[in-house]
Protein backbone atom coordinates (compact mmCIF):
# COMPACT_ATOMS: atom_id res chain seq x y z
CA UNK A 1 0.00 0.00 0.00
CA UNK A 2 2.52 2.80 0.87
CA UNK A 3 4.47 2.37 -2.17
CA UNK A 4 2.25 3.54 -3.91
CA UNK A 5 1.95 6.83 -1.94
CA UNK A 6 5.50 7.91 -2.87
CA UNK A 7 3.65 11.04 -4.24
CA UNK A 8 5.56 13.95 -5.70
CA UNK A 9 5.74 17.11 -3.30
CA UNK A 10 2.32 19.34 -3.81
CA UNK A 11 2.28 21.62 -6.74
CA UNK A 12 -0.14 24.06 -5.15
CA UNK A 13 1.64 27.69 -4.91
CA UNK A 14 2.63 28.46 -1.23
CA UNK A 15 0.39 31.90 -1.01
CA UNK A 16 -2.45 29.54 -2.41
CA UNK A 17 -4.10 28.55 0.75
CA UNK A 18 -7.73 28.06 -0.38
CA UNK A 19 -8.05 24.49 -2.39
CA UNK A 20 -11.77 25.32 -2.66
CA UNK A 21 -13.29 28.87 -2.19
CA UNK A 22 -17.46 28.98 -3.04
CA UNK A 23 -19.52 32.25 -2.91
CA UNK A 24 -23.08 31.72 -3.11
CA UNK A 25 -23.17 29.27 -5.37
CA UNK A 26 -26.36 27.93 -6.81
CA UNK A 27 -27.21 25.24 -9.71
CA UNK A 28 -30.59 24.59 -11.10
CA UNK A 29 -31.78 22.29 -13.19
CA UNK A 30 -34.87 23.30 -15.16
CA UNK A 31 -36.71 25.39 -12.71
CA UNK A 32 -35.63 22.78 -9.43
CA UNK A 33 -32.92 24.64 -7.63
CA UNK A 34 -30.06 21.66 -6.80
CA UNK A 35 -27.59 23.86 -5.12
CA UNK A 36 -28.30 26.68 -3.31
CA UNK A 37 -26.37 29.85 -1.64
CA UNK A 38 -23.50 27.36 -1.03
CA UNK A 39 -20.23 29.78 0.72
CA UNK A 40 -17.55 28.28 2.07
CA UNK A 41 -13.78 27.24 1.77
CA UNK A 42 -12.19 24.44 1.60
CA UNK A 43 -8.13 25.09 3.09
CA UNK A 44 -5.29 23.15 0.74
CA UNK A 45 -4.54 19.51 2.78
CA UNK A 46 -7.94 19.18 4.50
CA UNK A 47 -10.15 16.25 4.55
CA UNK A 48 -13.25 17.26 4.06
CA UNK A 49 -16.61 15.17 4.56
CA UNK A 50 -20.07 15.85 2.30
CA UNK A 51 -22.77 14.19 3.81
CA UNK A 52 -26.88 14.30 3.57
CA UNK A 53 -30.00 12.36 1.92
CA UNK A 54 -29.73 11.33 -1.71
CA UNK A 55 -31.05 14.19 -3.58
CA UNK A 56 -29.33 17.29 -1.27
CA UNK A 57 -27.25 17.84 -3.79
CA UNK A 58 -23.75 16.49 -3.07
CA UNK A 59 -22.81 14.62 -6.02
CA UNK A 60 -23.80 17.88 -7.73
CA UNK A 61 -21.59 20.23 -5.90
CA UNK A 62 -18.83 17.74 -6.75
CA UNK A 63 -19.55 18.03 -10.18
CA UNK A 64 -19.28 21.86 -10.43
CA UNK A 65 -16.10 21.24 -8.79
CA UNK A 66 -15.00 18.65 -11.04
CA UNK A 67 -15.73 21.03 -13.77
CA UNK A 68 -18.44 19.07 -15.29
CA UNK A 69 -20.77 21.03 -14.36
CA UNK A 70 -21.16 24.79 -14.67
CA UNK A 71 -22.04 26.99 -11.76
CA UNK A 72 -25.10 28.80 -12.48
CA UNK A 73 -25.17 31.48 -9.64
CA UNK A 74 -21.86 32.54 -7.99
CA UNK A 75 -18.41 31.71 -8.26
CA UNK A 76 -16.22 28.68 -7.39
CA UNK A 77 -12.35 29.23 -7.20
CA UNK A 78 -10.08 26.44 -7.19
CA UNK A 79 -6.74 27.06 -6.15
CA UNK A 80 -7.57 30.25 -6.71
CA UNK A 81 -8.39 30.65 -10.08
CA UNK A 82 -11.82 30.42 -11.54
CA UNK A 83 -13.39 27.83 -12.39
CA UNK A 84 -15.80 29.81 -14.80
CA UNK A 85 -12.63 31.31 -16.69
CA UNK A 86 -10.02 28.47 -15.33
CA UNK A 87 -8.70 26.60 -18.54
CA UNK A 88 -7.94 22.48 -18.80
CA UNK A 89 -4.77 23.39 -16.45
CA UNK A 90 -7.31 23.53 -13.27
CA UNK A 91 -8.21 20.24 -14.02
CA UNK A 92 -5.06 18.75 -14.20
CA UNK A 93 -5.33 19.40 -10.32
CA UNK A 94 -7.69 17.60 -9.72
CA UNK A 95 -8.93 13.68 -9.36
CA UNK A 96 -12.85 12.50 -9.82
CA UNK A 97 -13.94 9.26 -8.19
CA UNK A 98 -17.37 9.35 -9.37
CA UNK A 99 -20.75 6.88 -9.61
CA UNK A 100 -19.23 4.98 -12.52
CA UNK A 101 -15.81 3.98 -13.10
CA UNK A 102 -15.06 6.59 -15.90
CA UNK A 103 -12.58 3.59 -17.51
CA UNK A 104 -12.62 1.71 -20.89
CA UNK A 105 -14.23 -1.25 -20.58
CA UNK A 106 -12.55 -3.25 -23.45
CA UNK A 107 -8.91 -1.93 -22.34
CA UNK A 108 -6.84 -3.98 -19.96
CA UNK A 109 -6.61 -2.13 -16.74
CA UNK A 110 -3.15 -1.45 -17.07
CA UNK A 111 -3.89 0.37 -21.03
CA UNK A 112 -6.59 2.12 -18.44
CA UNK A 113 -4.12 3.61 -16.01
CA UNK A 114 -0.97 4.59 -18.68
CA UNK A 115 -3.61 6.17 -21.00
CA UNK A 116 -5.24 8.56 -18.50
CA UNK A 117 -1.43 8.83 -17.18
CA UNK A 118 0.13 9.76 -20.62
CA UNK A 119 -3.21 12.30 -21.19
CA UNK A 120 -2.24 13.94 -17.98
CA UNK A 121 1.39 13.94 -19.18
CA UNK A 122 3.11 12.80 -15.72
CA UNK A 123 6.48 11.17 -16.28
CA UNK A 124 6.15 7.34 -15.76
CA UNK A 125 2.91 6.22 -16.56
CA UNK A 126 4.04 2.88 -16.61
CA UNK A 127 5.57 2.55 -13.34
CA UNK A 128 3.28 4.76 -11.85
CA UNK A 129 0.56 2.23 -12.69
CA UNK A 130 2.51 -0.84 -11.69
CA UNK A 131 2.73 1.50 -8.13
CA UNK A 132 -1.15 1.86 -7.78
CA UNK A 133 -2.21 -1.66 -8.96
CA UNK A 134 -0.34 -2.83 -6.21
CA UNK A 135 -2.02 -0.46 -3.96
CA UNK A 136 -5.44 -1.31 -5.31
CA UNK A 137 -4.50 -4.95 -4.67
CA UNK A 138 -4.69 -5.42 -8.23
CA UNK A 139 -1.33 -6.50 -9.89
CA UNK A 140 -2.52 -9.99 -10.87
CA UNK A 141 -5.21 -8.71 -13.06
CA UNK A 142 -3.05 -5.73 -14.62
CA UNK A 143 -3.79 -7.85 -18.38
CA UNK A 144 -7.27 -8.45 -18.13
CA UNK A 145 -9.85 -6.32 -19.95
CA UNK A 146 -11.70 -3.62 -17.30
CA UNK A 147 -15.15 -5.12 -18.32
CA UNK A 148 -14.13 -8.81 -17.00
CA UNK A 149 -13.49 -7.58 -13.36
CA UNK A 150 -16.54 -7.11 -10.70
CA UNK A 151 -17.79 -4.37 -9.70
CA UNK A 152 -15.65 -3.58 -6.84
CA UNK A 153 -12.30 -4.69 -8.72
CA UNK A 154 -13.52 -1.92 -11.08
CA UNK A 155 -14.12 0.14 -8.36
CA UNK A 156 -10.59 -0.01 -7.28
CA UNK A 157 -9.45 0.64 -10.67
CA UNK A 158 -11.20 4.06 -10.49
CA UNK A 159 -9.72 5.04 -7.56
CA UNK A 160 -6.49 4.01 -9.06
CA UNK A 161 -7.59 6.18 -12.25
CA UNK A 162 -8.23 9.63 -10.14
CA UNK A 163 -5.14 8.70 -8.33
CA UNK A 164 -2.77 8.32 -11.52
CA UNK A 165 -1.42 12.33 -11.71
CA UNK A 166 -1.31 12.50 -7.79
CA UNK A 167 -4.35 14.92 -7.78
CA UNK A 168 -4.25 17.86 -5.15
CA UNK A 169 -7.58 17.85 -4.80
CA UNK A 170 -9.23 14.31 -5.07
CA UNK A 171 -13.05 14.27 -5.12
CA UNK A 172 -14.40 10.88 -4.20
CA UNK A 173 -18.19 10.18 -4.68
CA UNK A 174 -18.94 7.61 -2.71
CA UNK A 175 -16.07 5.34 -2.96
CA UNK A 176 -16.64 3.10 -0.79
CA UNK A 177 -19.84 1.87 -2.75
CA UNK A 178 -19.61 -1.96 -4.03
CA UNK A 179 -15.93 -1.97 -2.03
CA UNK A 180 -15.85 -5.89 0.09
CA UNK A 181 -14.69 -4.93 4.16
CA UNK A 182 -10.70 -5.32 3.15
CA UNK A 183 -11.12 -3.38 0.40
CA UNK A 184 -12.27 -0.81 2.20
CA UNK A 185 -9.95 -0.87 5.03
CA UNK A 186 -7.21 -0.46 2.26
CA UNK A 187 -8.99 2.16 0.61
CA UNK A 188 -9.34 4.40 3.82
CA UNK A 189 -5.67 3.90 4.19
CA UNK A 190 -4.69 5.08 1.38
CA UNK A 191 -6.94 8.44 1.46
CA UNK A 192 -5.29 8.83 5.44
CA UNK A 193 -1.79 8.44 3.41
CA UNK A 194 -3.12 10.74 0.28
CA UNK A 195 -3.92 13.10 2.72
CA UNK A 196 -0.99 13.19 5.16
CA UNK A 197 0.98 14.34 1.60
CA UNK A 198 -0.60 17.81 2.11
CA UNK A 199 -3.33 16.37 -0.45
CA UNK A 200 -7.13 18.04 -0.46
CA UNK A 201 -10.12 15.75 0.07
CA UNK A 202 -13.87 16.36 -0.49
CA UNK A 203 -15.22 12.62 0.43
CA UNK A 204 -19.13 12.27 -0.27
CA UNK A 205 -19.90 9.52 2.00
CA UNK A 206 -23.53 8.17 3.61
CA UNK A 207 -21.54 6.35 6.41
CA UNK A 208 -21.48 9.25 8.76
CA UNK A 209 -19.53 7.36 11.45
CA UNK A 210 -17.04 6.80 9.08
CA UNK A 211 -16.59 10.18 7.47
CA UNK A 212 -16.73 11.65 10.80
CA UNK A 213 -13.91 9.24 11.74
CA UNK A 214 -11.76 10.15 8.54
CA UNK A 215 -12.26 13.46 7.60
CA UNK A 216 -11.13 16.54 9.68
CA UNK A 217 -14.44 18.51 8.98
CA UNK A 218 -18.24 17.26 8.06
CA UNK A 219 -20.10 19.59 5.59
CA UNK A 220 -24.02 18.74 5.53
CA UNK A 221 -26.09 19.76 2.94
CA UNK A 222 -29.93 19.30 3.16
CA UNK A 223 -31.98 20.68 -0.05
CA UNK A 224 -29.26 22.14 -1.68
CA UNK A 225 -28.32 23.99 1.13
CA UNK A 226 -25.42 23.83 3.44
CA UNK A 227 -26.72 23.33 7.00
CA UNK A 228 -23.79 22.30 8.89
CA UNK A 229 -20.29 23.15 8.53
CA UNK A 230 -17.90 21.90 11.84
CA UNK A 231 -15.16 20.15 12.96
CA UNK A 232 -15.53 16.78 12.84
CA UNK A 233 -13.89 16.66 16.39
CA UNK A 234 -17.47 18.38 17.34
CA UNK A 235 -19.96 16.42 16.30
CA UNK A 236 -21.71 13.20 17.28
CA UNK A 237 -23.15 10.43 14.28
CA UNK A 238 -26.72 11.46 16.16
CA UNK A 239 -26.49 15.09 15.45
CA UNK A 240 -24.74 14.75 12.05
CA UNK A 241 -28.15 12.41 11.45
CA UNK A 242 -30.34 14.74 12.72
CA UNK A 243 -29.07 17.69 10.85
CA UNK A 244 -29.88 15.58 7.66
CA UNK A 245 -33.08 14.99 8.64
CA UNK A 246 -33.89 18.01 9.12
CA UNK A 247 -36.44 19.58 11.95
CA UNK B 1 0.96 22.96 -29.64
CA UNK B 2 2.93 19.72 -28.87
CA UNK B 3 1.08 18.56 -25.68
CA UNK B 4 -2.21 19.31 -27.69
CA UNK B 5 -0.77 16.81 -30.60
CA UNK B 6 0.78 14.07 -28.10
CA UNK B 7 -2.90 14.07 -26.69
CA UNK B 8 -4.63 14.05 -29.89
CA UNK B 9 -2.50 11.13 -30.87
CA UNK B 10 -3.12 9.34 -27.64
CA UNK B 11 -6.96 9.62 -27.70
CA UNK B 12 -6.70 8.21 -31.98
CA UNK B 13 -4.26 5.51 -30.70
CA UNK B 14 -7.67 4.64 -28.07
CA UNK B 15 -9.91 4.52 -29.95
CA UNK B 16 -8.13 2.46 -32.76
CA UNK B 17 -7.05 0.14 -30.24
CA UNK B 18 -10.53 -0.53 -28.89
CA UNK B 19 -11.60 -0.83 -32.43
CA UNK B 20 -8.76 -3.33 -33.32
CA UNK B 21 -9.79 -5.47 -29.97
CA UNK B 22 -13.94 -5.44 -30.54
CA UNK B 23 -14.12 -5.13 -34.27
CA UNK B 24 -17.64 -4.44 -33.53
CA UNK B 25 -17.82 -0.87 -35.90
CA UNK B 26 -15.77 -1.86 -38.89
CA UNK B 27 -17.08 -5.30 -39.78
CA UNK B 28 -20.52 -4.01 -39.43
CA UNK B 29 -20.05 -0.88 -41.32
CA UNK B 30 -17.90 -2.87 -44.16
CA UNK B 31 -20.75 -5.35 -44.59
CA UNK B 32 -23.66 -2.89 -44.78
CA UNK B 33 -21.52 -0.40 -47.24
CA UNK B 34 -21.21 -3.67 -49.57
CA UNK B 35 -24.82 -4.39 -49.06
CA UNK B 36 -26.14 -1.06 -50.37
CA UNK B 37 -23.39 -1.10 -53.10
CA UNK B 38 -25.28 -4.92 -53.98
CA UNK B 39 -28.76 -3.69 -53.45
CA UNK B 40 -28.50 -0.46 -55.48
CA UNK B 41 -26.20 -2.51 -58.27
CA UNK B 42 -29.47 -4.98 -59.10
CA UNK B 43 -31.78 -1.87 -58.86
CA UNK B 44 -30.22 -0.10 -61.22
CA UNK B 45 -29.03 -2.50 -63.37
CA UNK B 46 -25.62 -2.58 -63.06
CA UNK B 47 -24.82 -6.09 -64.57
CA UNK B 48 -26.03 -4.94 -68.12
CA UNK B 49 -22.87 -2.00 -68.31
CA UNK B 50 -22.76 1.07 -69.33
CA UNK B 51 -23.81 2.62 -65.93
CA UNK B 52 -20.57 3.24 -64.54
CA UNK B 53 -20.65 6.59 -63.75
CA UNK B 54 -23.48 5.60 -61.61
CA UNK B 55 -21.07 3.91 -59.09
CA UNK B 56 -19.81 7.41 -57.83
CA UNK B 57 -23.61 8.35 -56.41
CA UNK B 58 -23.98 4.56 -55.06
CA UNK B 59 -20.31 4.79 -53.59
CA UNK B 60 -21.65 7.85 -51.44
CA UNK B 61 -24.67 6.07 -50.21
CA UNK B 62 -22.76 3.75 -48.94
CA UNK B 63 -19.73 6.15 -47.85
CA UNK B 64 -23.57 8.01 -45.66
CA UNK B 65 -24.55 5.19 -44.05
CA UNK B 66 -21.27 3.61 -43.19
CA UNK B 67 -19.85 6.92 -42.36
CA UNK B 68 -23.02 7.53 -39.69
CA UNK B 69 -22.06 4.49 -38.02
CA UNK B 70 -18.72 4.93 -37.61
CA UNK B 71 -19.87 8.37 -35.34
CA UNK B 72 -22.14 6.99 -33.58
CA UNK B 73 -19.89 3.74 -32.61
CA UNK B 74 -16.56 6.26 -31.64
CA UNK B 75 -19.29 8.08 -29.53
CA UNK B 76 -20.46 5.14 -27.82
CA UNK B 77 -17.44 4.13 -26.84
CA UNK B 78 -16.97 7.54 -24.67
CA UNK B 79 -20.42 6.76 -22.86
CA UNK B 80 -19.77 3.68 -21.44
CA UNK B 81 -19.16 3.61 -17.58
CA UNK B 82 -19.03 7.03 -17.86
CA UNK B 83 -15.44 7.67 -19.88
CA UNK B 84 -16.49 10.80 -21.12
CA UNK B 85 -16.12 12.17 -17.75
CA UNK B 86 -13.07 11.26 -16.79
CA UNK B 87 -11.98 12.91 -20.59
CA UNK B 88 -13.43 16.20 -19.37
CA UNK B 89 -12.02 16.27 -15.87
CA UNK B 90 -8.47 15.93 -17.42
CA UNK B 91 -6.61 18.75 -18.58
CA UNK B 92 -7.76 17.76 -22.12
CA UNK B 93 -9.19 20.79 -24.31
CA UNK B 94 -12.29 20.22 -26.09
CA UNK B 95 -11.02 21.34 -29.14
CA UNK B 96 -8.25 18.47 -28.78
CA UNK B 97 -11.07 15.64 -27.87
CA UNK B 98 -13.43 16.74 -31.16
CA UNK B 99 -9.70 16.69 -33.29
CA UNK B 100 -9.28 13.10 -32.30
CA UNK B 101 -12.54 12.43 -32.41
CA UNK B 102 -12.72 13.30 -35.92
CA UNK B 103 -9.04 11.54 -37.14
CA UNK B 104 -10.86 8.73 -35.59
CA UNK B 105 -13.89 8.92 -37.69
CA UNK B 106 -11.99 9.57 -40.72
CA UNK B 107 -9.42 6.57 -40.67
CA UNK B 108 -12.47 3.92 -40.36
CA UNK B 109 -14.08 5.75 -42.82
CA UNK B 110 -11.07 5.34 -44.87
CA UNK B 111 -10.87 1.68 -43.72
CA UNK B 112 -14.20 1.27 -45.00
CA UNK B 113 -14.18 3.07 -48.27
CA UNK B 114 -10.92 0.71 -49.06
CA UNK B 115 -13.19 -2.48 -49.23
CA UNK B 116 -16.30 -0.79 -50.46
CA UNK B 117 -14.97 1.17 -53.61
CA UNK B 118 -13.80 -1.95 -55.18
CA UNK B 119 -16.72 -3.23 -54.82
CA UNK B 120 -18.71 -0.91 -56.57
CA UNK B 121 -15.60 -0.56 -59.07
CA UNK B 122 -16.36 -4.12 -59.70
CA UNK B 123 -20.28 -4.57 -59.55
CA UNK B 124 -20.66 -1.37 -61.86
CA UNK B 125 -17.41 -1.98 -63.91
CA UNK B 126 -16.70 1.42 -63.39
CA UNK B 127 -13.43 2.90 -65.13
CA UNK B 128 -12.02 3.95 -61.72
CA UNK B 129 -7.99 4.10 -63.50
CA UNK B 130 -9.78 6.88 -65.84
CA UNK B 131 -8.64 9.50 -62.88
CA UNK B 132 -7.92 7.37 -59.52
CA UNK B 133 -6.56 10.56 -58.21
CA UNK B 134 -9.02 12.98 -58.48
CA UNK B 135 -11.34 10.49 -57.35
CA UNK B 136 -9.37 10.06 -54.06
CA UNK B 137 -8.65 14.04 -53.83
CA UNK B 138 -12.93 14.60 -54.37
CA UNK B 139 -13.88 11.97 -51.92
CA UNK B 140 -10.97 12.50 -48.98
CA UNK B 141 -11.95 16.09 -49.12
CA UNK B 142 -15.65 15.64 -49.40
CA UNK B 143 -15.32 13.04 -46.61
CA UNK B 144 -13.77 15.57 -44.04
CA UNK B 145 -16.31 18.15 -44.38
CA UNK B 146 -19.14 14.83 -44.07
CA UNK B 147 -16.96 13.64 -40.80
CA UNK B 148 -16.41 17.02 -39.67
CA UNK B 149 -20.44 17.87 -39.10
CA UNK B 150 -21.02 13.98 -38.28
CA UNK B 151 -18.88 13.80 -35.14
CA UNK B 152 -20.29 17.10 -34.04
CA UNK B 153 -23.42 15.49 -34.01
CA UNK B 154 -22.65 12.13 -32.88
CA UNK B 155 -21.52 13.97 -29.78
CA UNK B 156 -24.37 15.89 -29.44
CA UNK B 157 -26.73 12.89 -30.08
CA UNK B 158 -25.04 10.32 -28.07
CA UNK B 159 -26.07 12.78 -25.18
CA UNK B 160 -29.38 12.30 -25.89
CA UNK B 161 -31.84 9.35 -25.37
CA UNK B 162 -33.40 9.53 -29.04
CA UNK B 163 -29.69 8.62 -30.38
CA UNK B 164 -31.09 5.75 -32.51
CA UNK B 165 -31.52 6.97 -36.27
CA UNK B 166 -31.31 10.77 -35.30
CA UNK B 167 -27.69 11.32 -36.16
CA UNK B 168 -28.49 10.20 -39.73
CA UNK B 169 -31.56 12.67 -39.75
CA UNK B 170 -29.35 15.62 -39.02
CA UNK B 171 -26.49 15.22 -40.46
CA UNK B 172 -27.73 13.73 -43.66
CA UNK B 173 -29.49 17.11 -44.56
CA UNK B 174 -26.34 19.07 -43.52
CA UNK B 175 -24.32 17.64 -45.39
CA UNK B 176 -26.03 17.44 -48.64
CA UNK B 177 -24.65 20.62 -50.63
CA UNK B 178 -21.03 18.47 -49.62
CA UNK B 179 -22.49 15.55 -51.14
CA UNK B 180 -24.30 16.93 -54.27
CA UNK B 181 -21.29 18.96 -55.14
CA UNK B 182 -19.27 15.78 -55.23
CA UNK B 183 -21.45 13.79 -56.68
CA UNK B 184 -21.82 16.33 -59.49
CA UNK B 185 -17.74 17.07 -59.70
CA UNK B 186 -17.17 13.18 -59.79
CA UNK B 187 -20.05 12.78 -62.74
CA UNK B 188 -18.15 15.42 -64.50
CA UNK B 189 -14.99 13.64 -64.21
CA UNK B 190 -16.07 10.35 -64.92
CA UNK B 191 -19.18 10.70 -67.44
CA UNK B 192 -18.17 13.51 -69.31
CA UNK B 193 -14.48 13.37 -69.47
CA UNK B 194 -14.14 17.07 -67.53
CA UNK B 195 -10.97 17.36 -65.79
CA UNK B 196 -10.90 18.57 -62.12
CA UNK B 197 -11.12 22.19 -61.80
CA UNK B 198 -9.89 24.86 -59.11
CA UNK B 199 -13.15 25.81 -58.95
CA UNK B 200 -14.34 22.21 -57.98
CA UNK B 201 -11.72 22.00 -55.44
CA UNK B 202 -12.55 25.78 -53.61
CA UNK B 203 -16.27 24.37 -53.62
CA UNK B 204 -15.41 21.23 -51.68
CA UNK B 205 -12.44 23.55 -49.83
CA UNK B 206 -14.91 25.97 -48.45
CA UNK B 207 -17.25 23.50 -47.31
CA UNK B 208 -14.78 21.77 -45.11
CA UNK B 209 -13.40 24.98 -43.81
CA UNK B 210 -16.75 25.93 -42.95
CA UNK B 211 -18.14 22.58 -41.75
CA UNK B 212 -15.23 22.14 -39.28
CA UNK B 213 -14.39 25.57 -38.05
CA UNK B 214 -18.26 25.42 -37.11
CA UNK B 215 -18.05 22.04 -35.75
CA UNK B 216 -14.46 23.06 -33.54
CA UNK B 217 -16.42 26.17 -32.11
CA UNK B 218 -19.37 23.98 -31.62
CA UNK B 219 -18.26 20.95 -29.86
CA UNK B 220 -17.47 22.67 -26.43
CA UNK B 221 -21.12 23.74 -25.97
CA UNK B 222 -22.83 19.93 -27.05
CA UNK B 223 -20.29 17.92 -24.91
CA UNK B 224 -22.03 16.90 -22.09
CA UNK B 225 -20.82 14.15 -19.55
Amino acid sequence: MSVALAHPASTIAADVTQAVSARELGVRFDDRAVLQDITLDIAAGQYVALVGANGAGKSTFLRVLATLLPAGDGEVRLFGQDLARAGPRVRGKIGLIGHQTMLYRDLTVRENLEFFGRLYGIADPSGRARLLMDAVGLPHRADDPVKSLSRGMGQRVAIARALMHSPDLLLADEPFAGLDIASALALEELLGHFHHKGRTIVLVNHDIGQSLRLAQRVLVLRGGRLVTDRPTSQCDAQSIAARIIGP
Amino acid sequence: MTRTLRQIALLVAKDLRIEARTRQTLGLVTVLGILIVVVLGLGLGAQQGGVGHRATAVLWVAYLFAGVLCFEKTMSVERHDGALAGLLVAPVDRGTIYAAKLISNLVMMLAVALVVTPAGVVFFGFDLSAAPGQFALVIGLSMLGFAAVGTLFAALVSSSRLAGGLLALVVFPLTLPVVIASTQIMLGIFRDGQDLGGMALGVLGAFDVVFLAASWVMFEWVLEP
